[in-house]
């Protein structure tokens, strides 16, 4: 329980006391971030307007410096609707009104507790495995709804232990292999296509999509944890004609790649960011690793 | 301005909140001062997002502005797409006389553009 003043902080303790909660007390972010340094808590209520450190700077701080899961729900009276966006981008869980409404505040304490015991058990369950695999198989036409890379993002952050850097370049890897398989592969898009703004572009997608062998093409998206090697395997299959690959890891592996027109530069990214890159299938499959151990440059990140 | 905050206001802001992160995931933030227009990138930039850089290019593009300070600090990746977006632009800026400098970015970021070679073309700064 974090909040500057000293009278709320020892009224909510008492409550949740009640309820039948162990509650440690911090009157300052700073005070707080020490703690949450030093033990595990399930999660953090914090006053978002305090001296010093603000609630959100203080949430900013836990994400950055702590955890990513750790459950955060904030306090507070008024609210900007900007600081509500910037709450919810860095990953305020919930939020309370003063005067608090203990009802409230409990019931959304114990949802929260709920769902950490479930991520828990499965990260538990995934962390004992060998190796876990993934498949979605995904077609053309609902290509547009699905967020891949924030699914991948989601299982790998509450999942498996993989630090910021390898996890963020990671998610460019599997942006660009998604991409690549639904841009080239499944539809065949020109340059000129590409660099189209989102509306034109979304209306030459919705003309591709009339020709029913598009369509029902499908991009197949994997990725294998293997927890004894300490790596991942992310796997991209299209439907598409294939592309002569062996051409262009030459040109990436002898050519500098910041050509304005852009040809191959996601393939560069991909080569440079994994530790292996593997094409099969005339082009249409392309697989990567990647170690999962966090290098001494992660610190910091 | 304020809003004060009820339990419906709370719900309804918060459920807004969430679809607008969900959604894009990243934000941006742009403000001009004379012929200076500055730019700050937050989160992720990758090809579901992208389209809402080249947007606020093409209002850079627009305006009187000559020089684009970008400010990627908080921007934790961008995608070949996000890159794509910006390469276009540089060229046609440059074409009218303007210049780019990116004032901040992330240790990612700035990996990132030191290996595609970016800051030949522009400055990079890091931090």
């Amino acid at each position: 329980m974090v909040d500057d003043s000293i009278a709320i902080v020892n009224s909510l303790e008492a409550i949740l006391g009640i309820s039948g909660y162990k509650v440690d007390t911090a009157y300052s972010g700073s005070d707080a971030l020490r703690k949450i340094h030093q033990i595990d808590y399930d999660l953090v209520i914090c006053d978002i307007e305090m001296p010093g450190l603000s609630g959100l700077e203080f949430l900013g701080r836990v994400r950055e410096e702590f955890d990513r899961n750790l459950d955060v729900i904030l306090m507070t009276g008024y609210l900007e609707h900007d600081y509500f966006i910037e709450a919810i981008r860095l990953g305020a869980s919930d939020f309370i009104r003063k005067p608090i409404d203990t009802k409230h505040m409990i019931s959304s304490i114990r949802e929260l507790i709920f769902r950490k015991q479930n991520r828990d058990e499965k990260s538990e369950f995934f962390g004992h495995l060998d190796k876990a695999a993934f498949t979605f198989e995904m077609p053309a036409k609902k290509f547009s709804k699905l967020g891949v890379s924030k699914v991948f993002s989601n299982y790998m952050r509450q999942y498996f232990r993989v630090g910021p850097k390898v996890l963020n370049e990671l998610l460019v890897c599997v942006d660009e292999m998604i991409y690549n398989a639904y841009i080239h592969g499944t539809l065949n898009l020109s340059v000129r296509e590409r660099a189209l703004t989102h509306e034109a572009l979304q209306d030459v997608i919705d003309k591709r999509m009339e020709n029913p062998e598009i369509r029902e093409r499908k991009v197949t998206f994997a990725f294998v944890v293997d927890n004894l090697q300490q790596c991942i395997e992310v796997c991209v299959e299209d439907e598409g004609d294939g592309f002569d690959f062996e051409s262009w890891l030459e040109t990436i592996r002898t050519e500098q790649i910041h050509d304005i027109e852009g040809h191959g530069r996601g393939l560069a990214m991909l080569y440079h960011l994994s530790d292996e890159m593997i094409f099969e299938r005339e082009g249409r499959k392309v697989k990567i690793k990647k170690s999962l151990i966090a290098s001494d440059a992660d610190e910091g990140y | 301005m304020q809003n004060k905050l009820d339990k419906q206001s709370i719900k309804y802001n918060y459920v807004k909140g969430k679809k607008i992160i969900e959604e894009i995931d990243m934000t941006i933030d742009l403000t001009f001062d004379g012929n200076i227009a500055a730019m700050k990138i937050d989160g992720i930039l990758n090809s579901e997002n992208a389209h809402i850089l080249q947007e606020k290019l093409t209002e850079v593009m627009q305006s009187n502005a000559s020089m684009l300070e970008l400010d990627l600090l908080d921007c934790r990746n961008i995608s070949s797409t996000g890159i794509g977006k910006i390469l276009l632009f540089y060229k046609d800026f440059i074409s009218k006389g303007g210049e780019i400098e990116v004032v901040r970015s992330s240790n990612s970021v700035y990996d990132l553009f030191s290996m595609l070679k970016l800051n030949q073309l522009f400055t990079v700064n890091l931090g």
